[in-house]
């Protein structure tokens, strides 16, 4: 099963690299292939968030949940992994909601900090997991040079889960209020 | 205003790279800390060097260990006066000694390949269910009250043993019956454990000699020290020579000061005591040791310290142990042949730490001859040279991490176990030091990741939440 999820997990790192590649482009250049980049964006968020589903899926049938739950690099996998897989949800909702205004005025810039989020987190992701499959890679020291070595659980103080939960819930509320207004 | 409250909404993203790059910054934070109570204390540094060397003379082993030691720590379980008592001071504890009066030690383990597991997984395989000093170790009442080892071997705490030793491995108190204990011991099923300690042995130029099977045991004869101490007297049994060493005893100014005469008297041994005087004028911070050296005896005895005491000198300890080749006592020692190629791993104490408080090395093969890790050099005459290289080890702190963890379905590595792969190729000494910190606080560490996870896609979800009404597709055609 290590070596199935391996393989599941090549696309949807590589569709989030490419999804990631395709919101720089376009934003930042014009012309045709920012053209085609803006265009061709949703089909290939939506095969990310199916490929990580069934990454994810397989991963967790490695090994027993006991281990997965007790080893730091597991938990850290697992961690990064559910954040990739949430932010780039969050920009498929998105663009999807926007359709071809999505690159449209400060929306732009939106979808720039999400994807350069993703990156980080799919990245680490990805490190982590060549770590578990044996293979480490030196994106570890990097990630240690940003404050985390990645041997150890990637975890945060009650009062910043707090902070985080607060600015999901506020941040929740605003939204379905504007939405209410104009709806 | 409604354009700016428009243009403004994208930048709710905001919300997600702010609570994920607070939960970056902060992250690591909040759990772990000492814990006095539950036998938690974390060393400042998890890793450590070590040096070593070896030679051989065909009849007799040496073996030089070198490590850096901010100070050197020679006292061990000290009896200071104080208003009429005596007061003990350094017995076992978690953490460092408070008053520095805990012995330095270099422990190294021993096989010729009689238990296999050791050379794959060194020391961990030696630590068993509720070990002594870990946070769940078992009560001195129950391994008192257990047939073999509280009322055989007089025990009151788990110490080091084998696998084999029990029928469950999870369970400490499954000990096989003693017979097979005695047969896998003649097989050669037990480690050879030298034990250096710089108060209990060092002083005499003498080092311990035990064995781990069933339990971290000692070879047969005397060690190198015994108990200064009068039970029905509340008193010390011996105190220094005044006529000998110009004094009765140490001074606690002295033993806690941070240093040492390696030339003057630091120790009380049968060659500078005399019979403890109680109608003495003693004095609060007259200082004797509670332990009184003496030449060990019999297969205890085999091991000696190289050349007369070790001395610590300019921030390092520099050990050079020597036995002989083949002791003649195959139950307790593993013998050195040419051509022989043999698995240790080396503890180290330092800092005025005890028990589990040490440092641990991978496991290593030692060739004399032969292709191994690293070469003990072979010379002609009594002493070596050491004009061969130091083989450079780095220890680290093991934490709280046991075998019967590491074979169960909680160990992601279990099956390379019962493979018999190896862990040095698959874990670093840092990563090792690292996982036994966190191992230690495994079921906070746990809530707390588990509550990060949820709590970076709830802010995920709200600011998408947020973000929605200014991603609305506005061009003609559109959806609404």
């Amino acid at each position: 099963m290590n070596g199935t999820h391996a393989m599941l997990s090549h696309f949807p790192v590589g569709f989030w690299a490419l999804a990631t590649l395709m919101i720089l482009v376009g934003v930042f250049l014009s012309g045709r292939l920012a053209e085609l980049s803006r265009a061709a964006l949703l089909p290939v968020l939506i095969l990310s968030l199916i490929g990580g589903l069934a990454a994810i899926i397989v991963g967790f049938l490695v090994w027993p949940m006991e281990a997965n739950l007790a080893s730091p690099l597991t938990r850290n996998h697992i961690l990064m992994s559910f954040w990739s897989l949430g932010i780039y949800t969050m920009i498929t909702v998105l663009v999807w909601k926007a359709g071809d205004a999505a690159f449209d005025g400060n929306r732009r810039w939106a979808l720039v900090i999400l994807a350069l989020t993703g990156g980080l987190m799919f990245s680490a992701a990805g490190t982590l997991g060549g770590h578990l499959a044996g293979a480490a890679t030196a994106f570890s020291d990097v990630l240690g040079l940003m404050g985390w070595e990645v041997y150890t659980t990637f975890y945060s103080p009650l009062w910043v889960s707090a902070v985080m939960v607060i600015i999901g819930i506020a941040l929740g509320a605003l939204g379905i209020m504007n939405r209410r207004k104009k709806g | 205003m409604t354009n700016n409250r428009k243009a403004a909404g994208p930048w709710l993203v905001l919300g997600v790279p702010i609570a994920l790059g607070l939960a970056w910054v902060t992250q690591g934070s909040g759990v772990i800390e000492n814990d006095l109570e539950r036998n938690i204390y974390i060393p400042e540094e998890l890793t450590m060097p070590l040096q070593v060397q070896a030679a051989y003379n065909g009849r007799q082993i040496f073996f030089r260990y070198r490590w850096p030691a901010e100070q050197p720590h020679v006292y061990h379980d000290m009896l200071r006066y104080e208003d009429g008592e005596w007061i003990r001071h350094g017995r076992s504890i978690p953490g460092p000694d408070p008053d520095g009066t805990y012995e330095d030690r270099v422990a190294m383990l021993v096989d010729d390949g009689g238990v296999p597991n050791f050379g794959r997984y060194g020391g961990y395989i030696t630590v068993g269910d509720q070990m002594r000093f870990f946070s769940n170790s078992a009560s001195p009442a129950d391994v008192q009250a257990h047939p073999y080892l509280g009322e055989t071997l007089g025990q009151s705490d788990v110490r080091k043993y084998l696998p084999a030793t029990r029928s469950d491995q999870n369970d400490w108190r499954s000990v096989v019956d003693a017979d097979v204990l005695q047969t896998q011991r003649e097989a050669g099923y037990f480690l050879d454990l030298w034990h250096w300690r710089a108060g209990r042995s060092n002083p005499i130029g003498a080092s311990d000699d035990q064995w781990i099977g069933e339990f971290r045991n000692s070879d047969e004869g005397s060690g190198p020290y015994t108990t200064n101490w009068d039970g029905d007297n509340n008193q010390p049994l011996w105190m220094l020579d005044p006529e000998q060493t110009g004094q009765r005893a140490l001074r606690w100014e002295d033993v806690t000061a941070g240093g040492v005469d390696f030339d003057g008297i630091y120790y009380l041994s049968e060659n500078n005591r005399t019979a403890f005087d109680p109608d003495h004028d003693w004095q609060n911070g007259d200082v004797i040791p509670r332990r009184l050296l003496r030449d060990p005896q019999g297969s205890r005895g085999t091991i000696s310290v190289h050349g007369g005491p070790a001395r610590w000198e300019d921030g390092y300890w520099d050990v050079t142990l020597v036995r002989d080749m083949d002791t003649g006592n195959p139950l307790d020692d593993t013998a050195f042949h040419e051509q022989g190629v043999y698995d240790i791993a080396i503890g180290v104490y330092r800092n005025a730490t005890g028990s589990r408080w040490h440092y641990v090395s991978h496991p290593y093969t030692l060739g004399l001859g032969r292709d191994a890790d690293f070469q003990a050099m072979a010379f002609n005459g009594s002493s070596p040279d050491w004009s061969d290289d130091w083989f450079e080890m780095t220890l680290f702190y093991p934490g709280q991490v046991d075998w019967p963890t590491l074979i169960s379905r909680a160990h992601a590595g279990a099956e390379d176990i019962a493979a018999n792969k190896p862990v040095r190729p698959r874990h670093s000494e840092k990563q090792l030091a690292l996982y036994g910190v966190e191992m230690e606080f495994r079921e906070a560490i746990t809530s707390h990741w588990w509550m990060t996870l949820i709590a970076g896609l709830i802010a995920m979800l709200g600011t998408t939440l947020a973000l929605l009404p200014s991603f609305r597709s506005t061009r003609q055609g559109d959806r609404s």
